[in-house]
Parts: structure tokens; sequence; C-alpha cells
């Protein structure tokens, strides 16, 4: 809910938030409006903050995967999943790791990150307008969380990823279900082309809408598909290999403009593409174990990036010996990305403030930590 | 035995003249154009009651209909302390 | 053709001058019986039921209560009914589900009671939905209606009547078929007659944005306040195409009588344009199309559709109200029942703007119809009739309107005024060219 605001001279300060009739997260944005342009915008973020850097501190290693998951509890997987690769650069056991581990971890990356695009989509819709978004984008969304669940036993917050590998194995019938969700997926994508893509009134809203250059977006420290969104390609899937995608084809998704219509193709794009990863991963996945024993304790410091479904996510572990971690430091892509809002929003009117913070994929839970 | 149209003449009258008062005297800008917007209004009703629907249904169609919420933007458009206004005296 | 099933006048009076004819006779009777400090009293009593302004006053207040009870209590429930299911299955869902079954107590009825006795125990989501409507209205009725301590009490209370009244006036002036109108003359012809009716709907249509602009300032908040601005602003806009259009309908038939623009849609086209008949007889017994004025009129159904759309403030023209949006809408301070009645005018006015464009361009209540050999008073009665036939033309118009408000996103304020001013407004003003050039060149009788 919008709430009164002080008056300067001609321009007046409105804050959007810190409740959001939207569920877009906690957060607040104070944008100063001058007529119907947005002068000057300036995020509050913090409402949020659970402190999941310092009580990783007092957890063992293998505990903290249970934190990292509601870190964005929207994609939960990619989370945990980066933060073990960091801990498994920390003990060392890299190269270690099975060959199914790392595909199972790439299929359970890819259907998140799905979820995760769809869970965008159907916020998204209800900002502009589009209630029928809503419903359409969150069918879809159960197929995959019940493939998760099929999976991993649990729909959001799975606790999957382990530090040496992950969880457990697939089901006899996973790779048959995820053919038949994909097909039906695919179908469906279809149809929300022609709600949202070949929408007049959605091209009206969102096309020219939020720019974010090129190099705007370089120099901010912006990634994920808000990049990409710019024109840049830079995957990090593709760029700085983990897991098994070194061993997969696919092309990262990027589109020019910078608009919100760009960030939304890109998006659908990566749905796309996603799925065709979780395909070709499961075809090409080996047999044998799935989880290496990791050890107890560690020392040193490491880190590891991963593209998570909003952009970098990079874990920076540092360990004294104990089993426990003496410090985790996690770069959240939304963090960064929240640096480059008041230059999106700039000269924007004020009706489209909504629709751009729906477009750049906000979510509470990683940007406060 | 009664002749309605002296008595309907006789009240659309009175509220006209009593809401063209409150124009006058109301202590809000806003109140003053609710008032006349009921003015008009009745204006138009005894155009009616004079059996000139025609320029009654246009007495309502332009005056009631426009001129009033022309009033109203212009009022808000060009007043910085129209919040304030309720507490305080016009 | 059909014929109309309904003629309100008639038998409102007719059912109240036996009733007050009856009452007269009895108490004329009592009167002549009763000793003599009562009987003179009495007997005037009677008299008085018997006098000819009182009839005429109660047939008017009873014509327009069924009227406003057709309105509200019928059509606003059906109509809110359709959309919430319509667009529940554009979502793939199956939508409410509150009816009769949901009421486990009606077994406790005496008589009537064994129909329900199977709801007592069964789950109570089983019916059509259709009590819903009526559930949400009663739990609006229930809250409490919140007056904000700021907000400036009179016009707080007063904008609430002013949008209901200016909704409801609309429907004084909209007949439902030949004999189902609040204001109708009958001429030597024996046709209905309204000669002001159009003008009195469009006067009734610019009432409305002024209650708004109250409604949004009186709430002392200042995003209510630009809400209703914008609000007006756009109302405002989107009347000019609206006259526009109506304007050149009017050209076309040189009447502001809506009985006798639906009179002029009963023609075939092929008497109305003269033209089609040099075209060489296609067969001997020619294809009857109706002279709906969509045909000459095509382009002034687009604008008149996409303007009576913003009018209604329905998505995609729902920025001033928009949950989501910066600025909440203007209504937002209103709670319970006032923010019901508001609330649920739109649909009100969904269905005076519905009944507008059927009657302007869709042909209004005209439709095939096989003639039963009874009649009521001196009308035959035809099966559908012209009500049936107005309604399903309402409704399928109604239901293209929910389709497109959940399939579209909503229009930003500065891109809907563009679409208004600049689109809609040059469309209708070509549109009444057409129809200056038809009617004066002679290719539209």
């Amino acid at each position: 809910m919008a709430q009164a605001g002080e008056q300067h001279g001609d321009a007046m300060w409105i804050n959007m938030g810190p409740q959001h009739p939207m569920t877009h997260g906690l957060w607040n944005l104070r944008v100063r409006v001058d007529g119907e342009t947005v002068v000057e915008a300036l995020p509050e973020i913090g409402y949020l903050h659970r402190g999941v850097e310092k009580i990783a501190e007092v957890r063992e290693f293998h505990k903290v995967v249970v934190l990292t998951d509601r870190l964005c509890y929207v994609s939960s997987i990619t989370w945990s999943h980066a933060y073990c690769l960091a801990v498994e650069e920390l003990m060392g056991i890299t190269d270690k790791i099975p060959a199914r581990g790392r595909y199972l971890r790439v299929v359970s990356n890819e259907l998140q990150r799905v979820a995760s695009h769809l869970m965008w989509l159907a916020a998204y819709g209800p900002d502009i307008g589009l209630l029928t978004g809503l419903l359409w984008a969150l069918r879809e969304r159960e197929l995959f969380l019940d493939l998760i669940q099929a999976l991993t036993g649990q729909r959001m917050n799975q606790n999957y990823p382990r530090v040496g590998g992950v969880r457990n194995d697939i089901p006899a019938t996973f790779p048959r279900d995820c053919e038949k969700v994909v097909r039906h997926f695919f179908k469906k994508l279809e149809e929300y082309e022609s709600l949202f893509e070949r929408n007049k009134t959605f091209r009206m809203r969102t096309e020219g809408v939020g720019v974010l250059s090129k190099e705007d977006a370089m120099a901010w420290g912006v990634t994920g598909p808000n990049l990409r969104a710019s024109g840049v390609d830079y995957d990090l899937r593709k760029l700085d290999p983990y897991d098994a995608y070194a061993e997969l084809k696919f092309e990262p998704a990027v589109a020019r403009g910078g608009d919100t219509l760009a960030r939304y193709l890109v998006r659908i794009e990566e749905m796309r593409t996603s799925c065709a990863l979780v395909l070709e991963a499961l075809k090409k996945i080996p047999a044998g174990p799935y989880r290496v024993k990791a050890p107890r304790r560690a020392e040193g410091q490491a880190f590891r990036r991963t593209e998570d479904a909003r952009g970098e996510a990079l874990f920076y572990v540092c360990g004294d010996g104990s089993d426990r971690p003496y410090r985790v430091k996690i770069r959240s892509p939304i963090f960064c990305t929240m640096s480059a809002v008041p230059t999106i929003m700039r000269g924007n009117k004020v009706a489209d403030v909504i629709s751009i913070m729906g477009s750049l994929d906000v979510c509470v839970g990683e940007m406060d930590k | 035995m009664v002749d309605v149209d002296l008595v309907l003449f006789l009240v659309l009258s009175s509220v006209e003249v009593g809401a063209a008062y409150l124009v006058i005297a109301s202590r809000r800008l806003v109140h003053s154009v609710f008032w006349l917007f009921v003015t008009l209004i009745t204006i138009g009703g005894i155009y009616i009651l004079l059996r000139s629907e025609f320029v009654g249904l246009i007495q309502l169609v332009v005056y009631a209909g426009a001129v009033p919420v022309l009033f109203l933007f212009g009022i808000m458009l060009t007043r910085r302390k129209i919040m304030e206004e309720p507490h305080e005296a016009k | 053709m059909s014929g109309h099933l309904i003629d309100l006048h008639y038998y409102v009076e007719s059912v109240l001058s036996f009733l007050l004819g009856f009452g007269r006779d009895q108490l004329h009777g009592i009167g002549t019986a009763s000793p003599a400090p009562l009987g003179g009293p009495l007997y005037g009593l009677g008299d008085l039921l018997g006098a000819e302004w009182l009839l005429v006053l109660l047939t008017w207040l009873l014509v327009v209560t069924v009227m406003v009870m057709w309105g509200t209590a019928v059509n606003l429930l059906v109509m809110m009914w359709i959309e919430r299911k319509f667009y529940s299955r554009l979502h793939d869902r199956v939508g409410i589900k509150i009816g009769l079954p949901s009421m486990g107590f009606l077994a406790t009825i005496p008589l009537l009671g064994g129909l329900f006795k199977n709801f007592v125990k069964r789950p109570s989501h089983l019916g059509t939905g259709f009590l819903q409507n009526v559930a949400d209205g009663v739990k609006l009725v229930q809250k409490e209606n919140l007056t904000p301590k700021s907000a400036d009490a009179f016009t707080f209370h007063v904008a609430p009547v002013l949008i209901a009244t200016s909704s409801l006036l609309v429907f004084a002036a909209i007949p439902f078929s030949e004999g189902f109108a609040v204001m109708r003359q009958v001429d030597l012809a024996g046709n209905s007659t309204n000669p002001l009716g159009i003008l009195f709907i469009l006067a009734a249509f610019g009432l409305a944005p002024i209650g708004i602009l109250i409604a949004g300032w009186s709430s002392n908040n200042k995003y209510t306040l630009i809400g209703g601005m914008r609000s007006a602003a756009m109302l405002m806009s989107y009347e000019i195409p609206i006259i526009l259009c109506i304007i050149a309908v009017v050209i076309l038939t040189g009447s502001l009588d809506p009985f006798e623009i639906v009179r002029q849609q009963t023609v075939s086209l092929g008497e109305a344009v003269p033209a089609l008949s040099l075209l060489p007889p296609t067969s001997s017994a020619p294809l009857y199309i109706p002279n709906w004025f969509i045909f000459p009129q095509i382009i002034g159904f687009i604008v008149f559709f996409v303007a009576i759309l913003a009018e209604q403030e329905r998505i995609p023209f729902d920025l001033p109200e928009a949950e989501a949006e910066l600025v909440e809408g203007w209504l937002t301070e209103y709670s319970g029942m006032r923010f019901g009645l508001v609330f649920g005018f739109k649909w009100l006015r969904a269905l005076a703007g519905s009944s507008l464009l059927v009657i302007l361009y869709l042909g209004g209540w005209t439709g095939p119809a096989i003639g039963t050999g009874l009649s009521i008073g001196q009308v035959g009665v035809f099966f559908p009739p012209q009500e049936l036939w107005f309604m399903l033309k309402v409704y399928g118009v109604f239901l293209v309107w929910v389709w497109i408000s959940w399939t579209f996103p909503r229009i930003r304020i500065d891109q809907i005024l563009h679409i208004g001013w600049k689109k809609l407004i040059p469309l209708s003003l070509v549109t009444i060219l057409l129809a200056i050039a038809m009617r004066g060149l002679g290719v539209y009788a």
C-alpha cells in the first residue's frame, strides 16, 4: 500500500512498500515523482534480513544446506547447490563428485529454474493487470512442483543438494514423467505467447519501458536474465561451467533492447532451454553412485559462483579447521541489481514502476539474506 | 383539486434557491461545487416541468454533467493544500 | 417478428386498479354499514382509494420499483454470476459453487424441507454458484461502515448515493422490449414511443463522473484524489466518442427514440439500401437480413464497443481503480455496504451499456419468433418473446466484454487518454461523415 509522502518543492516522494499489494516480498522503494515522471528512486531493503550468514557460522557445514534453501524460497535448489559447490571447493573434493550426482544436480537445478520463472510470471501478470496469467502460470508450476516432489520428496525448500552430491536418486518413472510434463508445457508455452507476447496491450505496457542499457547493466553488476535482456551474452553455465553443464549443449537466451519486454522474452526462452536441458541430462545420465562422503572438517577459503535463476550467485566460504564454517559470504544477484534500480527507473512514468519492478524478478529472501 | 404543477414548481424552486444559497455560503469549495450540481439539476427539472423536455435533458447533459466536473478539476489542479481543507477554514 | 410478453404499465395498472377498486368497494361497504361517527371517514377513505391520482402515483412508483428490482435483484446477480463463472473457466478452474446445496438449514423448513435433506451432511460446494453473490452482499452488509476521521463526512456519505443514483437513473429510459420500459408512451398507431429516450440515457451516463470525483476527494487521501481525477478524466474523454457514435446512428434513423431505432432495424437490408435492389435476384425467396445498424456503421460499432468498455471502467481500462497500482483506487476508503453498492453497480452500468449497444447496433429485441395462438390483453404471445431476445443479446455482448477484460492487461492512463482522444474521436467523426453521406447520397434510405 502506498502511504502519504512528504513534499519537496515540486516533486513528491512516494513510498511503495514495504507492504506491496502484489507479492514481491518485503522491501521499500521510494520514488521521487515530478508530475507523472519518476525523477529518482531509492530502494530500501533489509526488512527480511534473517541473519543467514551469521547462523551459518554456528551450524555444521552439511547442515547449512537447510538455511541456504530458504534464502530464495522460490528457487531453493539452486542456492543450496551453489553453497555445496563452494564447500566442495573448500574441502577439495570437487573432482571426486560422481558423474551421476553432477547430472542429477543439473536436472534438479533446471527444474527449479523453470518453477522459479513460472512463479515470476504468475506474479508479473497481475502486476500489469493480467490476472489470467497468475492462474495459468501457477497451473503449470504445479506440474513442475510435482516433478520436484517426485525427485526430492518436497515441493519447496527441499533440502536436496548435499556436500558431495545429492540426497537421493531419481525414481524409476522419472524420465518418462519429465518427458510428459515437458511436452505438455511446450504446448502451453504457445498459449502463453498468445496471452502475453502477441497481446497488443501487453506490448504497449512493456515495450520501451524500463530500459537498462548494456553499459549500465555491466557497470552496475547486473547479472542473469536482466543482463542477458540488455544484450550481453553472459551465462555462467557456459562461461564457467560447473557440474555437468560442460557436457550439455544449449544456448543461453539473449535479447536486445533491455526493456521489460526483453526481460520477459529472455525468461520464456530460458524456460524452454531448461526443459531441453532436463531431458538431455536425463538421457545422458550415467549409472553409478550419486554422492560421495565429504569430510566433516575443512580449512581454508574457497568460492564458487553459479547461474541462479536470477543471476550470479556466489558463495565465499572460509573454514578454520572445525566442522562449522568460519564465514559464509553470499553474493546475491538481486542485491546488486538493486543498485541499478535508480538508473532503470529514472524517466519512466509512475504507473510503470510496478511493471518494471515485477520484470526484474526481485526475490527479497536472497536480497536481504 | 390540487395544482400539481404549482406544488412541483414550489418544491423544485425552493430546492434550487436553497442550493444556490449554499453554493455561495459553503465553507468548502468542493461543497459549493456539489450544491452547484444540485442547482443545475433542479433547473433541468423545472425545464421538464415546463414541458420542454429537450432543453431540460440538454441542461442535464451539458451543465449538470460537465460543468461541475470542470470546476472540480479547476479547483483540484490549482490549489496545493487541498487535503488540509477539512481541518481548516476555507 | 417477435412480440413482447410484458407490458409493464398495463400489468401494473390493471393489478393496482383491481386491488384499489376492491379496497374501495370494501371500504364503501364497511363505511355505509358502520355507525355514524365512523362511517363517514371510512367512506371517504374508500373514495381516496378510488381516486385517479392515487392510481397514477402508485402505478408509477410500482413500475419504477419493478424496473429497479429487475435491474438489481435479477440482472445484477445474473451478470455477476456469468462473469465469475466465465473468467474462472478462462483460468482453467471451476469458479464459485455456493448454491442451494450450501444451505443445509433449508431442511428445517416445515413442508419443503424434505427436498433438501441431502444437503445437510454433504459438502456445501456443489451448487451452481448463484448464491455466492448474495452471500457476498450479506457479508458486506454486516461489515462496519467506517468513515475516516478526517474525511469530509458530508460528501463522503453523499458520493456513493450520487454514483448509485446515476447508475440507476439510466434504467428509466432503457426499454427491455416494446412493453417493458418505464418511460414509454403509445402513439396513435399503437407503437411504443419515447421521443427523447436516447438523450435521457446520455444525460444519465454523463452524471457519473462527478460522483466519482467527489468520492475520491472526500476520503482525505492523496491517492484516492488522484485516482478519482484520473477516473473522471477517463470517463469524460470517452463520453465524447459515445455521443458522437450515437449521433451517427441518430442521423441514420432521424429519431432519438429507442423504440423507433429498434423498429427501423426490423426492415430487410434490401429495402433499406435501394442500391442493393440493382443486384440481380439470387433466388425467388430472397434472404432476409435485418437492417441492424452494425452493417452500415461497423466503424461506429467498434468505436462504441471500446468506448463503452472504458466508460464502465473494466480492465483493460481500470487503472483508476486498480488494486496493484501505485495510486489506490478512488473507492479505497469505503467499506461495508457503501463499498458494495458502488462496486456492485459496476455491473449495473455494464447492463446499461450493453443494452445501449444492443439497441443501437444489434437490433434490440427483434428476432425471429413463432407466434402462438395465445394473447395477453391485446398483444399476441410469441416465442421467443422480445424480452428473451434482448437479454440473450445483452448477455452475449457482456460475455464478450468479460472475455476481453480477462485477457488483456491494464492500459496506462496516458495510453488510455491517447486512445480516446487521438484514435476514437477521429474514427467516430468518420462514422458521422459516413452516416451523413449514406443518408445524403441516397445509398441508405
